[in-house]
């Protein structure tokens, strides 16, 4: 059935109106809820619910997108309570079951408050939750991605229906320019200004292209809302297109997500069945279709020029951007390229409004953004709350803050391999693109990496130099050769050859990748090194003339002694993996050097405090 | 037309127009190693970067690379400043760390007053330096032979998963091209060795000395229309038969 | 205006070759003399009169220019005569296979050359004695 501009809307309260005061219990079925085995229990509980007689008129099941919180899957919600099961098993489904018929919770499936040690009966009640504003991530979780229907009936395409119905091209370009929503992939540019660019730029086709590569390490943000909300980003590229006059969109999907690809592809079927793509959309004389393109498996293919090439056949490398994508991008034609995530945000302001929109955020940033947390917090996961938020409540709040009793928060590197790495005293900046910016980091596309006094912050530079080096596209000289020299002064320093003079190299070599490279791979190659230097700097002398690494990482720069706190408990005799631990119950135990690797496994069990990191000569 | 300044002087060039071309034909000198005429431009070395700012930027400048950077009404253009100078020498200096026998490089690097390089990595003494005019040549002009295969410092210069070709036709344009010769080909007779792959030249039909790979000739003849053993005839031949067909006209 | 011609008069030609040497010394490569794009044929049999010249005729429809891929063969808008930009030019000698006449030269490792009337002034007409080049 093909709806028009007439039919949208009541068709659309129908579907709604499904969901008021709806029973439904849903199970998340995510890449890694998936993983743990989601899918089976989606069908326990099914069989279970057959077995209670209970049809799907009574409790509908929905598979769902990711929750973000992954360490908890699988997990199952039942709706309209909010009851939030984690961790659940084939073996829980009939628990569940029962407890729903009772009209209860099954207590040992509910979250228990690590501090409180209280369980938590309601998904709203989780701090994990009630301190994030989900925006972005609104229908993910909640909608069966694979049900265009359950989407329509979340409010999806309501906007694209109220901008064909009323509104001019001009005014859907104009109320995101007034939202000031700026991408949320990378650089933050303002997306209404892009969009203009385009739609005034001669040319055609124009083309729309949604940046789904997302290839900084740990961060799952897009995946998600690819996989779990697909035709938000379908809505917000459809509306994008009617705004600069664009008839064909592309999804540039990264290699590793075959479950996003499904669901996309799921969802343009779809989409095209219900006329809401394709030719005549609504039965309008507006025609757009999108098509999804597999991306090159390379961390710099999400590099805007690098991805149009990809898609182009070509090299997927990048190319100067003096003349812009909107005038000559893909195929050399007008382009607009954004973010999953910036897509997403679209049908909201279109169907809000860009004043709601902008009454949320900072100054200059608005709305929200959604970061992938992880590292040395207590829950690390997807967590979306509006610009300006402290990293110390995404950090402590709301992510639980540092796991160990007796481990202290380091550093906390934002936006992924090209930001910088932020201390202690930076924790109550209020986050937003330029507050990062101003301080030597980056928003990026939201990564956010968390580290303790057990990270060596030397180490950490050069791990994203590391990962830079094999990412580079190599086109270019001073990201190719640079980035190899930089590893190089690094890897020295941590395996204790460096001298003080390596300091300068580290500046010279950041100097040219900044201001030499082609692309913003090596332009920003140089943060992380950057920062760590300017914040951490007494760190790398200690490695330098000290020969200590006081985080009891560079095995070649500490060693590990036990002191007279020990209690002779044996724990730590027990994990090391070198068995060089020795010593009698309740004796102090001796580490034999020769045969220790500076694992740290023995400093990290102890209970005591009773183990010493020491610099590489005692 | 619009108007730019490139250091200092007031010049007149077509709006969209590339820098390093305004610049050479200006006269004022900016250093390259990855252009050629005959290719679009690549970005690639870096070497060309030069200083750019407008009357309305407030005093903010950015470094760009003349050889793709569009000219536009009002541009300030500074081809030598500290900081475009300092980018330059530190790109050499990489260069030479990579190929510390090139005489092109290790002339350039003087030039920029780089006498004692420090950076070395390990053994490192590759002779190409990932200019990409070979690749670009071939590609854009010839037969797309060869590309650049894989990523960061593993890139290099090849043909598809470094098999022997099928689309070369081994006329040798991507090594003559090459500014640090890095590219290996050799003639023996009537063989010629590239890319792994031997041609045979054909000889010619009149004297019997090398003329070019059959494969050669059948692009060419492709493109021009002319016939494949049209081309079978060396130099020397063709032109003492055009002397020879002199000789029977009347002057 | 009216384009100006290389034009040859064989039958005056003594075979002296001067105008090999005056094109060589013309066209100098690092400073010593390049590859001669003219060519002098003695009779065989040594008759007067029955000596060759063999230039390139800056054909209308040239079989070099339509050869290069690198679009390196120009015409001379002052002269009329086609001349090679050595920039663009990738040294493939599809040029010199192409032209019929062998008026293409090649040059180990160098650019292949040809006749360019020297940019409108040909060193060979004024260094052949007998006046068998004229430039008119
Ligand atoms: C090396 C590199 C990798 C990038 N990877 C991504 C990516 O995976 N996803 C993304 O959306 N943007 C990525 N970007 C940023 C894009 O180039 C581009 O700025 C962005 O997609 C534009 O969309 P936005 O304005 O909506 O943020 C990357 C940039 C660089 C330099
Ligand atoms: S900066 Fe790095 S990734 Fe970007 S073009 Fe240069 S080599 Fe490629
Ligand atoms: S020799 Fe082969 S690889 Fe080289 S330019 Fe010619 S066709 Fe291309
Ligand atoms: S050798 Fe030079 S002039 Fe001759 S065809 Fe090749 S590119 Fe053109
Ligand atoms: S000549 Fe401009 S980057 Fe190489």
């Amino acid at each position: 059935m093909k709806l028009t501009l007439d039919t949208f809307h009541k068709f659309q309260k129908e579907q709604a109106a499904r969901l008021e005061g709806r029973k439904a219990i849903t199970v998340c079925c995510g890449t890694s809820c998936r993983a743990k085995g989601g899918l089976d229990v989606a069908s326990a509980i099914q069989t279970k619910l057959k077995d209670a007689g209970l049809d799907e008129n009574a409790v509908e099941l929905t598979q769902t997108g990711c929750h973000g919180w992954c360490e908890m899957g699988p997990i199952v919600t039942v709706e309209p309570e909010g009851t939030f099961y984690q961790q659940v098993k084939v073996e829980d489904a009939d628990a569940i079951v029962a407890s729903y018929t009772k009209g209860n919770a099954e207590e040992k499936l509910l979250y228990r408050d690590p501090t409180t040690r209280q369980r938590v009966a309601s998904y709203h009640a989780i701090p994990f939750y009630a301190g994030q504003t989900r925006w972005a991530l609104r229908n993910v979780g909640r909608v069966d991605p694979a049900n265009i229907n359950d989407s329509i009936a979340r409010g999806s395409y309501v906007a694209l229906n109220r901008a064909l119905t009323s509104m001019t091209p001009e005014g859907v370009l104009n109320e995101v320019a007034e939202a000031k929503l700026r991408g949320r992939g990378g650089g933050g540019f303002d997306a209404g200004r892009k969009w203009r660019s385009a739609a005034k730029a001669p040319g055609f086709p124009k083309y729309i292209i949604c940046n789904g590569d997302e290839g900084d390490p740990g961060a799952f943000m897009d995946r998600t809302i690819m996989e779990g909300d697909p035709h938000g980003v379908l809505e917000g590229m459809i509306l994008a297109a009617f705004a600069v006059g664009s008839n064909q969109g592309y999804i540039y999907v990264r290699q590793e997500y075959p479950l996003a690809v499904e669901h996309l592809r799921q969802a343009i079927k779809d989409a095209h069945a219900m006329g809401l793509l394709g030719d005549n959309i609504l039965g309008t004389e507006f025609s757009f279709d999108v098509r999804i393109a597999r991306g090159g498996g390379a961390f710099v293919c999400g590099e805007s020029s690098a991805l149009m090439r990809s898609i182009e056949g070509k090299v997927g490398e990048p190319r100067a951007k003096y003349v812009h994508a909107t005038d000559k991008g893909l195929n050399d034609k007008p382009t607009v390229l954004n973010n999953v995530e910036t897509y997403v945000n679209v049908p909201l302001i279109v169907e809000k409004g860009s004043q709601w929109f902008a009454n949320t955020g900072t100054d200059k940033s608005k709305g929200t953004k959604a970061f992938s947390v992880v590292g040395k917090v207590l829950h690390s996961g997807l967590i979306e709350v509006p610009m300006g938020t402290t990293l110390r409540e995404l950090i402590f709040d709301i992510a639980g803050g540092i796991p160990g009793k007796n481990r202290q928060f380091k550093a906390v590197q934002t936006g992924g391999p090209s930001g910088g790495c932020l201390p202690e005293k930076m924790l109550d900046l209020p986050v937003d693109f330029d507050s990062l910016a101003d301080n030597g980091s980056m928003m990026g596309s939201g990564g956010l990496i968390v580290m303790d006094d057990r990270n060596c912050i030397v180490d950490v530079a050069r791990y994203f130099v590391h990962f830079l080096v094999e990412e580079s596209c190599g086109k270019c000289v001073p990201c190719r050769e640079g980035l190899r020299h930089l590893l190089d002064v690094l890897e020295r320093i941590t395996q204790g050859k460096g001298k003080m003079s390596d300091l300068d190299t580290i500046e010279r070599l950041c100097d040219v990748l900044e201001n030499g490279s082609l692309c913003a791979l090596g332009k920003s190659a140089a943060n992380p090194v950057r920062s760590t230097l300017r914040y951490f700097r007494k760190e790398y002398e200690e490695h330098i003339n000290e020969h200590f690494c006081k985080a009891g990482v560079c095995p070649a720069l500490c060693t590990y002694k036990i002191n007279d706190q020990c209690t002779g408990c044996t724990l730590c005799a027990k994990v090391c993996p070198t068995h060089c631990i020795s010593g009698s119950r309740k004796e102090k135990h001796v580490i034999d050097q020769a045969k220790c690797i500076q694992c740290g496994s023995c400093f990290d069990v102890c209970n005591f405090n009773a183990i010493d990191i020491l610099g590489s000569n005692g | 037309m619009i108007e730019l300044t490139i250091d200092g002087k007031r010049v007149q060039a077509r709006k969209g127009e590339h820098l390093l071309a305004i610049a050479r034909r200006e006269g004022v000198e900016i250093p390259t190693l990855c252009h050629h005429e005959a290719v679009e431009p690549s970005g690639a070395c870096r070497m060309c970067m030069v200083e750019v700012t407008r009357p309305d930027w407030e005093g903010w400048s950015k470094l760009v690379t003349a050889c793709n950077f569009p000219a536009e009404e009002d541009l300030i253009v500074r081809t030598r400043t500290d900081k475009v100078m300092q980018t330059r020498k530190e790109i050499l200096e990489l260069l030479i760390a990579r190929t510390p026998g090139s005489q092109l490089i290790a002339e350039m690097a003087r030039e920029y007053g780089l006498d004692h390089p420090t950076l070395t990595v390990g053994e490192l003494s590759e002779k190409c330096i990932l200019c990409d005019i070979c690749t670009r040549v071939c590609q854009n002009l010839v037969t797309g032979a060869i590309s650049r295969i894989n990523r960061g410092v593993e890139k290099e210069v090849n043909t598809p998963f470094a098999e022997v070709s099928d689309v070369c036709i081994g006329c040798l344009a991507c090594a003559k091209s090459c500014p640090t010769d890095a590219i290996e080909f050799k003639q023996v007779g009537l063989e010629r060795t590239i890319w792994g792959r031997t041609f045979d030249l054909v000889p010619c039909t009149q004297c019997g000395a090398p003329t070019l790979p059959k494969e050669q000739a059948e692009w060419l003849s492709e493109r021009t229309g002319m016939k494949v053993e049209e081309y079978f005839v060396c130099v020397k031949c063709k032109a003492a038969q055009t002397a020879r067909t002199y000789e029977n006209i009347a002057w | 205006m009216e384009k100006k011609l290389l034009h040859v008069y064989p039958q005056r030609c003594t075979a002296c070759r001067n105008c090999e040497i005056a094109c060589s010394f013309a066209h100098p490569i690092d400073g010593k003399a390049g590859v001669a794009r003219i060519k002098a044929f003695g009779d065989k049999e040594g008759r007067v009169g029955h000596n060759q010249i063999v230039v390139c005729m800056q054909c209308e429809d040239a079989a070099c220019v339509s050869a290069c891929p690198a679009n390196a063969l120009w015409r001379n808008p002052d002269t009329g005569a086609i001349y090679l930009l050595e920039e663009r030019c990738i040294r493939c000698h599809s040029c010199v296979a192409a032209c019929p006449f062998g008026n293409m030269r090649p040059q180990a490792d160098e650019f292949p050359s040809k006749c360019d009337v020297c940019g409108g002034d040909p060193a060979c007409v004024k260094f052949c004695p007998a006046n068998a080049l004229e430039y008119k």
